[in-house]
């Protein structure tokens, strides 16, 4: 099971690198991503952007925004290219082909939190040349670890189930751009509704309860979320319906 | 394993409304190819998705390999190779990519499965371009590839749909002889879909012609075509509508027509041509040929998957 799992992820990986390495599929935008985050905003926060509890949801926003657009391709990609049948051909069973894809866009949001985090650290550490070297504390990028891993299997898991259902990558890549944008208006705009009274007291309970209690619950929050959501994945993986499809 | 390949008993698949197979039995042997014939949407295709388990029968039951396609689909993929409809290949990876992906997913070694690579990539006379993205790679070599990537893992049982599509004629009848000689030699039954039914004649040691969803017919080519004794065809120089004429006076002789230059004969039952050679011979003229009048393959199958058998008699003029 895990070697298939491992399979899966492997073919996934290759192909996402030869996206990544064609400036014209993709590889121009995630550069220019990559430029913005590890450089423009670095040097606009200065040595906060290592410590500010906002970057703890500041990246996972940002790497599950950077899985949604690529597990869209997941299914309905492979639909669209005449792949999945012959994958669905194969000795692989249905968990594999499906956690497979979820763990290569998984590697992937956490590959590109940790290439801006690193143009980052190099960005104020040029910055800062007299200060040493910039880096993140241990437990800060220990959260921000555990939270993109989860905030990533949650948006992987809400893509494949997408991915699954959708006719094609566009009609996916639509349904998953709706998803983030309510990520990231949402409580933007529930903040917004409050009054001046509300928010204070959300604020005092945030600001009471912690960055380790806050993580902590965020984490069991994602967790529960992204497990369900795989479960339901695997449940509408039919491989005569996915055929049919 | 079963002496049988594959055993369908009565299989149904209904699409709708649309009867996609309409209780299809069928026995195939282990080690022979097997060539399934049909015009588009005769239900070929359903039958492979079928017999793979990648589409569960409405009715009725099948065994592929031992195995039943609904319970036990999974120990049929993990035994077979494909190469459905479309050649499903990893455009964006190397061909070199896309075979090791398929030795890994059959657990296959490293070492084995460069060996493997190298072997079917040289057999295929792709070994060169091993390392270009397959999506460059022209239509015949992407099918060749999809070729290899069926029997990479030295599977008992192949299903390949229309395996020579687009493939030019050298190339056709190279993959055939691997097709053939992986049959023989290393026992592999390989079930095929395919249009061209030289191909059917030439490599199939047995084929079933399906229509609508049923079986239309079921055996050796040789034994589809039907030799009809009574029919014979003189070649030659010197004939012309006297020599036709004159014919028709040889006993035993129930009608001789001219058609293109040639003898048509209809003989009487039991009736050999050795008088009617004999008094031609003896009229000057220069035999070339005599033969029986046999049905080509195309002929049979046109008759089988043609709804009006009027549409068949025009293409067997045509044949002869």
């Amino acid at each position: 099971m895990t070697a298939d799992i491992l399979t899966v992820a492997w073919k996934e990986w290759l192909e996402f690198r030869d996206q990544l390495l064609r400036l014209k599929r993709g590889g121009l935008s995630a550069l220019i991503v990559v430029l913005l985050l590890g450089i423009i905003t670095p040097l606009q926060m200065g040595p906060l952007w290592n410590t500010s509890a906002l970057m703890l949801a500041y990246w996972p926003l940002l790497s599950s925004g950077m899985v949604s657009t690529l597990i869209a391709d997941a299914f309905a990609g492979e639909r669209e290219r005449h792949t999945l049948e012959t994958l669905l051909a194969t000795r692989l069973p249905d968990a594999s082909i499906l956690l497979g894809k979820i763990l290569a866009a998984v590697l992937y949001g956490l590959l590109f939190t940790f290439a801006n985090i690193l143009v980052g650290v190099i960005t104020l550490s040029i910055r800062h040349w007299n200060d040493g070297l910039q880096v993140p504390p241990l437990s800060h990028f220990g959260y921000m670890l555990l939270l993109v891993t989860l905030a990533c299997s949650t948006m992987a898991g809400v893509g494949v189930f997408i991915s699954l259902k959708a006719g094609t990558v566009r009609q996916a890549q639509q349904t998953l751009g709706i998803i983030m944008m309510t990520l990231f208006i949402g409580p933007v705009l529930v903040f917004q509704f409050l009054d001046s009274e509300g928010r204070e007291s959300l604020a005092t309970t945030l600001t009471s309860l912690g960055t380790a209690r806050l993580v902590m619950w965020a984490s069991g929050i994602l967790l529960v979320v992204s497990v369900i959501l795989i479960v339901m994945g695997l449940g509408r993986f039919r491989r005569g319906k996915l055929t049919l499809d | 394993m079963s002496t049988l390949a594959i055993q369908a008993e009565g299989l149904v698949r209904d699409f709708g409304p649309i009867r996609a197979l309409d209780h299809l039995s069928l026995e195939v042997p282990s080690g022979i190819v097997f060539g399934f014939l049909g015009p588009n949407g005769a239900g070929k295709t359903t039958a492979i998705r079928a017999f793979l388990g990648l589409v569960e029968p409405t009715a009725g039951s099948a065994r592929v390999l031992g195995f039943d396609t609904r319970r036990e689909s999974h120990r049929i993929r993990e035994r077979a190779g494909a190469l459905l409809e479309h050649h499903g290949l990893y455009e964006r990876l190397t061909a070199e990519q896309n075979l090791d992906f398929t030795g890994r997913v059959w657990h296959l070694p490293a070492s084995e499965r460069r060996a493997r690579i190298r072997e079917l990539l040289e057999q295929f006379g792709l070994w060169d371009r091993r390392l270009e993205p397959a999506g460059k790679w022209s239509r015949g070599m992407k099918q060749k590839l999809a070729v290899a990537r069926a029997v990479f893992h030295r599977p008992p049982l192949v299903f390949l749909d229309e395996p020579t599509a687009g493939l030019d004629p050298v190339a056709s009848a190279a993959l055939r002889e691997d097709l053939a000689s992986l049959a023989a030699g290393q026992g592999v039954t390989i079930f095929l879909t395919t249009h061209n039914l030289v191909e059917a004649e030439r490599l199939c040691d047995l084929v079933g012609v399906i229509r609508k969803g049923k079986l239309a017919a079921l055996g050796p080519p040789s034994s589809l075509r039907t030799t009809d004794d009574s029919s014979v065809r003189i070649v030659g120089t010197g004939i012309d509508q006297d020599t036709a004429d004159v014919a028709t006076t040889v006993p035993g002789v129930l009608e001789a027509r001219l058609l293109d230059g040639a003898l048509d004969v209809k003989l009487a039952e039991g009736a050999r041509p050795a008088a009617l050679v004999a008094m031609l011979v003896e009229r000057g003229v220069g035999i070339d040929e005599v033969r029986r009048d046999r049905q080509t393959l195309e002929e049979t199958f046109l008759e089988l998957v043609t709804d009006d058998a009027a549409t068949a008699a025009p293409a067997r003029d045509r044949a002869s």
